[in-house]
């Protein structure tokens, strides 16, 4: 009984692990932040990041790989709510907020890397909301990504938590201005369930498209260069897609798992959620490892001179060691999870070790697309550039990083982090 | 209305590179920034090597991809040809940069003041007295330009922005010809209309064969070249100008 | 009017504001041969775009809590 008088999934109470987590988090965003104020002060001369041409550097660098990496999770992480949803997937049920909260949280830290990344982040704002411009990709990616989606998925959010809220905002204590605000007035009756089962289906149906466009442009602000040697190209898009659904899966396996670790919840996080999200990610690995075996082999054949020297600089130059290092981390887990796959076996730790050897390479990947192209095979003969980031740089974007587990830290506390069962205390059924 | 371009005559370029110093003088560009960069190459082996040299201003493109990617419409396209970028409004995401196919756009990585060859502060060098006024403040550069009246011309006004070749706006609205072209000891740089068939640039195009860099690119380049060949991947840099900024 | 009559007009004029303040009010699309093309034509036409984008998904919300929901029936 008095289990039941608890709030649900550790809510409110904070554990050592969970003081953990938060002591590491907030470490790493105060080291952010003293490395922003850094670059705030003294201009983006602190990373090392240069202009292309003379001074051969590269002018985007980890900020924009870290802007495309977070917003492909968050693409992720709708797009996986929303099927489940409209599917009605029992097994990956329990995921479903998960994503939906990972989806808000990478969006937030993909407008974040944006501000880090532009020389005048005051300006910034105004500057966009008064004149942007609908023919550069970036306003794609401004309007769409940051506005558009951020906006949506809370939306989605909100509406999906709001029979949870109801449920605890019956509940006296330090939370429940919280969750009767949350539930607004939510009584779980029929028409209301009716209304709440139409519009979680049209906010499905609306977000879908969204995020595709969404990160199609994404994969534009690249693609649609024909001035930057091994950018232009069709096959730039869907690749960032894939890489998009392989970068998110993966950081949702080890979101699952930490989950399931910290609250204990081997029945609802069960080993078949696991192996779903393992085949996940096998479909996906398979995918994008013919992607890029078409890519490279129209670098190989089909490529001026200027693409072949920036794929070579790819595949055998400086940045080699990144390239083969992403393949082995995309096909271990492939061939891993195969083998799993084959056996008929679920094991946890080999998935979470994949979901995390597929995060490191789509990093690297984004690092290969975004940055070689600007430090090799200028068409005009400069010499060879070279980018490396520095300590400010990655700073930063570990920051950002830690801000992340610090914002999904402090949501599991107030609101529940799994879809509480129908029944729970009693429900209001 | 006029719509400016130049010719460059490589048969008379001898890679000086006064026209680099000019243009700094003129706009004050800080330490690193090169809006003109002239190429020095070198072709062919020993003893069998060619030299040849290339200036390489912004091509102030017509269909500029610069532009396009702008975000903000900081950079943009003037009545007159010129593609110009609007430092008030620029937010330095450097997409221009990245999207420009010839390298000639300059982000300022650090505060310029703190970027200039000279630390005019140092009191040694209190009295020092200067004909034409402090060299990193051309009073011309703050004015608002054109028939929009908007701050374009100079480079290093702040930190966080990018800047560029501007065909020295400020000078053109006095009806002075750019700093490069005005400086060059041999002629090689010829500014002017080329809308109007007898301006000095017209009437080269017409007696000389010429090309443009990147044609395949479909920038549409403002600037032409004649009197040599466009550089190939056989051209190898002599010596390059190592632009750095340090913190 | 009933909800759902509201969260459908909110979702037209969300769409229409969207396709006005992309295709004419923002700067015009095509090769940009003037200042024209790096200018919105009508002030603040993004900010109208990033409104009608969040007009749509608020219609949801409204939807749902539109009259306060306890046991109305729906419209
Ligand atoms: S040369 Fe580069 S910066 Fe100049 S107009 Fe062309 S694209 Fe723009
Ligand atoms: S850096 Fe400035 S001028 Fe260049 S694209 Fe960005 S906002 Fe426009």
């Amino acid at each position: 009984m008095n289990e039941k008088k608890r709030l649900p999934f550790g809510m409110g109470r904070l554990g050592t692990k969970w003081w953990v987590l938060v002591g590491v988090s907030l470490t790493l965003v105060t080291r952010g932040i003293i490395a922003y104020s850094q670059q705030a002060s003294e201009g983006e001369v602190v990373t090392g990041m240069r202009d292309i041409g003379p001074m051969g550097g590269a002018a985007w660098g980890l900020y924009i790989v870290f802007v495309v990496y977070f917003v492909g999770i968050s693409f992720t992480g709708i797009c996986l709510a929303s099927l489940i949803r409209l599917l009605n997937l029992k097994v990956l049920r329990p995921i479903v907020r998960p994503a939906e909260v990972m989806t808000v949280i990478a969006l937030i830290l993909g407008a974040l890397a944006i501000l880090a990344d532009v020389g005048q982040p005051g300006r910034a704002f105004l500057m966009l909301l008064k004149y942007a411009r609908p023919q550069s990709p970036f306003f794609g990616t401004f309007a769409m990504v940051i506005s558009g989606y951020l906006f949506g998925s809370l939306v989605y959010l909100y509406l999906h938590g709001r029979p949870d809220a109801a449920v605890l905002a019956k509940r006296p204590g330090l939370l429940q201005r919280f969750h009767r605000w949350w539930a607004a007035g939510y009584g779980d009756t029929p028409p209301e369930r009716a209304r709440r089962v139409r519009s979680s289906f049209w906010l499905s149906v609306a977000l879908l498209p969204l995020l595709i466009t969404a990160t199609s442009t994404l994969g534009f602000v690249f693609g649609l260069q024909g001035g930057r040697p091994g950018w232009f190209g069709s096959l730039q898009a869907p690749g960032f897609v894939v890489m998009a659904g392989l970068s998110g899966v993966g950081v949702l396996i080890l979101i699952a798992a930490g989950l399931r670790q910290a609250l204990g919840e081997k029945e609802r996080l069960n080993l078949e959620l696991f192996r779903w999200l393992a085949d996940f990610l096998l479909v996906l690995l398979a995918g994008y490892l013919y992607f890029l075996v078409v890519e490279w082999l129209t670098n190989s054949y089909a490529a001026g001179p200027s693409e072949s020297l920036v794929s070579q600089a790819i595949l055998a130059g400086e940045n080699a060691w990144i390239f083969w290092g992403s393949v082995a981390f995309l096909t271990l887990p492939a061939f891993l999870l195969l083998l799993q796959r084959l056996r008929g076996r679920v094991s946890l730790p080999l998935i979470v070790a994949c979901g995390v050897m597929v995060n490191l390479a789509a990093i690297a990947k984004r690092f290969l697309i975004v940055v070689p192209s600007q430090t090799h095979g200028m068409l005009l003969p400069y010499s060879t550039g070279s980018y490396t980031p520095s300590l400010v740089e990655w700073e930063i974007v570990i920051g950002l990083v830690g801000l992340g587990g610090l914002l999904f830290a402090l949501f599991v506390k107030g609101f529940p982090i799994l879809e509480l069962d129908r029944d729970y205390l009693g429900g209001t059924k | 209305m006029a719509r400016y371009g130049m010719v460059i005559d490589l048969s008379r370029c001898h890679g000086c590179r006064a026209c680099m110093v000019a243009c700094k003088v003129e706009n004050n560009t800080p330490k690193g920034s090169f809006w003109n960069y002239v190429f020095r190459f070198e072709e062919g082996v020993f003893p069998e090597t060619r030299v040849s040299f290339l200036p390489r201003p912004c091509m102030h493109c017509d269909n500029a991809p610069c532009v396009k990617v702008c975000p903000v419409g900081s950079r943009h396209k003037t009545l007159e040809g010129l593609t110009l970028t609007d430092w008030d409004r620029c937010i330095g995401c450097r997409y221009c940069e990245v999207a420009c196919p010839y390298g000639v756009n300059c982000f300022n990585w650090k505060d310029p003041k703190k970027n200039r060859y000279l630390d005019w502060s140092d009191p040694s060098l209190e009295g020092v007295e200067l004909s034409h006024g402090m060299p990193y403040a051309n009073p011309d550069l703050d004015l608002p330009q054109g028939s929009q009246g908007r701050h374009t011309a100079g480079g290093g006004r702040m930190k966080g922005v990018v800047e560029k070749c501007t065909f020295c706006v400020h000078r053109l609205e006095k009806g002075l010809l750019p700093a490069c072209a005005a400086n060059c000891p041999v002629g090689a740089l010829v500014f002017g209309d080329l809308d109007d068939p007898e301006s000095p640039p017209s009437q080269l195009l017409r007696e000389k064969p010429h090309f443009r860099l990147l044609e395949g690119e479909g920038t549409e380049p403002r600037v032409y070249y004649v009197g040599g060949a466009p550089p190939t991947t056989a051209s190898r840099q002599i010596e390059a100008v190592k632009a750095r900024v340090e913190r | 009017m009933n909800r759902t009559a509201i969260a459908i007009w909110m979702v037209v004029a969300g769409f229409s504001l969207q396709f006005f303040a992309y295709f004419r009010w923002a700067a015009p699309l095509g090769a940009p041969t003037s200042p024209a093309f790096s200018d919105p034509r009508i002030p603040y036409a993004p900010a109208a775009f990033i409104f009608g984008v969040m007009l749509v998904f608020l219609s949801a919300v409204v939807y749902e809590l539109q009259g306060g929901g306890e046991g109305e029936s729906d419209g």
